[in-house]
């Protein structure tokens, strides 16, 4: 056979055409299967699959639009549908109580101690959960201490919204506070946070506090509070109730005469959601909230964003405390779905988790310590703080195990409602001794 | 001579069809067989989402059941460890109060509304399906509106009061222990207003007129003739929409959660709220389950005190 001859009448050499037969053959191959390594070989098994995802309402909006527009992403990429719903905070757990007794809902996303309510009815996720803590470069110490139940990953922890003090930088100035223009060098007893708010009060600028049934910024108040002064509900052995203790009622006669001279009364009845809207009409000049005020105030109110600053929680005799337990994703046992389930959760972990956190810019502190040296933390100064607040860390249920029972006295509201009656009523000792027998119905 | 097999078969098949519509016919003739087959639809329904969830209820009482874990049985543990719980004497003081102190205020504005609603005014119809709304709309709903009014930052009501200098600060009316109370006794009492009204209503238009002329010509005064004409008349539908009002007034829930969740610090916590709250947010279901069955012997003797009352009359 000639040279010639083996020569395609289009010009193009036998050689050449396998060469690019070859590479349009590894161009198509590669095409066809984009999708599936971007969603990590997706297997048969999720085409068809059906998953109802449980999650508490975002106080960042944009951020519960990303993760809907996450799930649909996973689900069209593979084959699945993916439903998505966000319940008010309060709301929550009676649906996924709910949904463990009759089903219906694959994955919920779990509050602190959640997890050792419903544990006979959660999928122990412990590969996954240890897989993406490894990657992670391991989980941040506040997630350890809460995310287990008995040394068990029943959800994948997916880290806490962030809450703090967040004050207005005039009003502080105003008061004499020196460094009130950069919240990270406040360091404040709750003697001197109380002072301020009754000088504040005087001039027409309170602080609030919500102390309502409600599950957020009340018991992320209270509980600290009772730290800082060195009572907590349960000693180590989970028994002995240490609440009563008499350095906790001297602080609670002492927040009992804050709350006349420096707080809006009104704040018994408030719940997570009154004091960002006192806070932004500016009936308040500070408040324990999460930095979500601050984003709608950039949104919506940029002078106040402007003259809005966090700092840490005041710090009592006993230390500087912050409620902070991990929040978890956990598949129920009832789903029918667990393996896509499984799979969903590894991928939008392994790949969207950081976009996630990102766009809230430091809202939701992370589960792991890759993001302690973050850059994002250096993008605003304002949200600096919070990025401390996992050091001071402690869950329900303190010194015991966040278990049960601790669930059960935060879903009574025992803590919440012994500030609410001292403020009230006007007793601390008779408020205390009423949270301490509570406790003590629970513990003993 | 044989009947050929087929025909033989079609008559036997008539036959039997005639006898069976025969006995058809005659079961739903009779009066006591009739009324099974009727009763069979509503006797499934109410044992399937009645009885059934109602013995379970009991049944759940008297276990530690936890959500997602069936428990053991306790016996009267959890009744008696509810008396003495604190919150639960709470609970059960605010739902009298609750129950008590609106329901004779719904009866008296719900019958002046029906004297006003009774009378020849224009545009009539459209009045009374007006005043019907508070009872129509979705009590969650109407009571987000009354949210926003006791809300402890923007309401409308402290604004004014302020403004007209009468208060110097925004009214606490869900904070307040006292005002707590009374505020979710007026939202109540503002949604069960219509339901007195429009059950009176009907029972005023059942008085002839002839009585209230020949009691005028008699000359019985106006409060002569509402005392001895119009009161005995509607007696009877008073009592019965009293009676269910209390019944659904000690079963409320919706209200309650909306406005406060039983704060501040459990105030206003009623039945319904404590046992959602312990059964389904602090997962202790056998124990929420005895809060519930608490309800179930006040609400049972009213109706039986009902159902007496409409055995006499009948």
């Amino acid at each position: 056979m000639s040279h010639v001859s083996t020569r395609m009448t289009s010009g193009v050499s036998r050689r050449r055409f396998l060469e690019r037969a070859g590479l349009a053959g590894i161009a198509v191959a590669t095409m066809g299967s984009l999708p599936r390594r971007a969603f990590g070989q997706a297997p048969a098994f999720l085409k068809g699959a059906r998953l109802a995802i449980l999650q508490g309402t975002y106080f960042i909006a944009p951020a519960q639009d990303l993760y809907k527009r996450e799930a649909q992403e996973w689900a069209k990429a593979v084959g699945a549908t993916v439903t998505t719903d966000f319940l008010n905070w309060p709301d929550l757990q009676p649906k996924i109580a709910a949904a463990v007794q009759a089903g219906g809902v694959d994955i919920v996303e779990l509050w602190p101690s959640w997890n050792w309510l419903y544990r006979d009815s959660l999928v122990d996720l412990t590969e996954l959960a240890e897989e993406v803590g490894r990657k992670g470069g391991g989980y941040q110490a506040y997630v350890l201490n809460s995310a287990r139940v008995s040394g068990r990953y029943l959800g994948i922890p997916s880290g806490q919204s962030n809450g703090s003090m967040a004050y207005r930088i005039s009003s502080f100035k105003e008061a004499g506070v020196a460094g009130a223009e950069d919240g990270r060098k406040l360091d404040m007893t709750w003697e001197q946070y109380f002072a301020l708010a009754k000088q504040l009060k005087a001039k027409g600028r309170p602080f609030g506090q919500a102390l309502g049934h409600s599950t957020g910024d009340p018991p992320s108040f209270c509980y600290p509070y009772m730290w800082s002064h060195g009572a907590m509900e349960v000693d180590r052995d989970g028994k002995t109730v240490l609440f009563n203790k008499p350095e906790f009622v001297d602080a609670m006669k002492r927040f009992i005469q804050a709350w006349k001279d420096g707080y809006d009364e009104t704040g018994t009845s408030w719940d997570d959601s009154n004091n960002n809207r006192a806070y932004l009409s500016g009936q308040i000049s500070s408040t324990f909230n999460g930095s979500s005020i601050y984003f709608a105030a950039k949104k919506d109110k940029p002078d106040i964003a402007q003259d809005t600053h966090h700092m840490l929680i005041p710090k009592g005799p006993a230390g500087r405390f912050y409620w902070l337990g991990s929040r978890t994703f956990a598949i129920l046992k009832s789903s029918k779905q667990v393996d896509a389930a499984k799979e969903y959760l590894r991928w939008w972990f392994g790949e969207k988790y950081d976009e996630w956190w990102r766009l809230q810019e430091g809202y939701h502190l992370p589960h792991v310590v890759k993001y302690d040296t973050d850059a994002l933390w250096e993008k605003d100064p304002k949200m600096a703080p919070f990025k401390d607040q996992p050091k001071y860390g402690r869950d329900l249920g303190y010194a015991g195990p966040p278990n049960e029972k601790a669930s059960l006295a935060y879903s009574k509201y025992i803590v919440v409602d012994t500030l609410a009656r001292a403020v009230q009523g006007g007793s601390a000792e008779a408020a205390v001794k009423w949270g301490a027998d509570q406790l003590q119905r629970i513990y003993g | 001579m044989s009947v050929p097999r087929a025909l033989s078969s079609t008559v036997g098949t008539t036959s039997s069809d005639a006898r069976m519509r025969r006995r058809r016919a005659g079961l739903l003739e009779r009066e006591a067989s009739l009324g099974v087959l009727l009763m069979v639809p509503g006797a499934l329904l109410l044992m399937v989402f009645m009885a059934y969830p109602f013995f379970l209820g009991i049944w759940l009482s008297l276990t530690d059941s936890m959500i997602g874990r069936m428990g053991r049985f306790v016996g009267l543990r959890n009744f008696v460890d509810l008396l003495g719980d604190d919150i639960f004497l709470q609970t059960t003081k605010n739902t009298f109060v609750y129950a008590m102190v609106t329901v004779p205020f719904k009866a008296t504005l719900g019958l002046g509304l029906a004297l006003v609603l009774n009378r020849a005014i224009r545009f009539s119809n459209g009045i009374r399906a007006a005043v019907m709304m508070p009872w129509i709309v979705p009590t969650a709903l109407s009571t987000l509106g009354w949210f926003m009014i006791f809300d402890p930052v923007f309401s409308p009501i402290s604004w004014l009061l302020r403004h007209l200098g009468l208060a110097t600060r925004n009214v606490n009316f869900l904070g307040d222990p006292v005002l707590a109370i009374s505020s979710v006794c007026l939202a109540n009492i503002w949604r069960g207003i219509p339901f007195f009204g429009i059950i009176i209503l009907a029972g005023l238009q059942a008085v002839p007129n002839e009585l209230h002329e020949a009691a005028a010509i008699d000359g019985a005064t106006t409060w002569q003739r509402f005392r001895h004409v119009t009161v005995p008349a509607i007696k009877g539908v008073v009592l019965i929409a009293t009676l269910l009002s209390i019944i659904w007034t000690f079963a409320d829930f919706q209200l309650i959660y909306v406005l406060t969740k039983g704060g501040p610090a459990n105030q206003t916590h009623i039945f319904g709220t404590y046992a959602y709250q312990i059964g389904l947010a602090a997962t202790e279901i056998g124990t929420g389950a005895t809060i519930a069955l608490y309800m179930f012997p006040i609400l049972a003797f009213f109706a039986v005190l009902l159902l007496l009352y409409l055995r006499r009359e009948d």
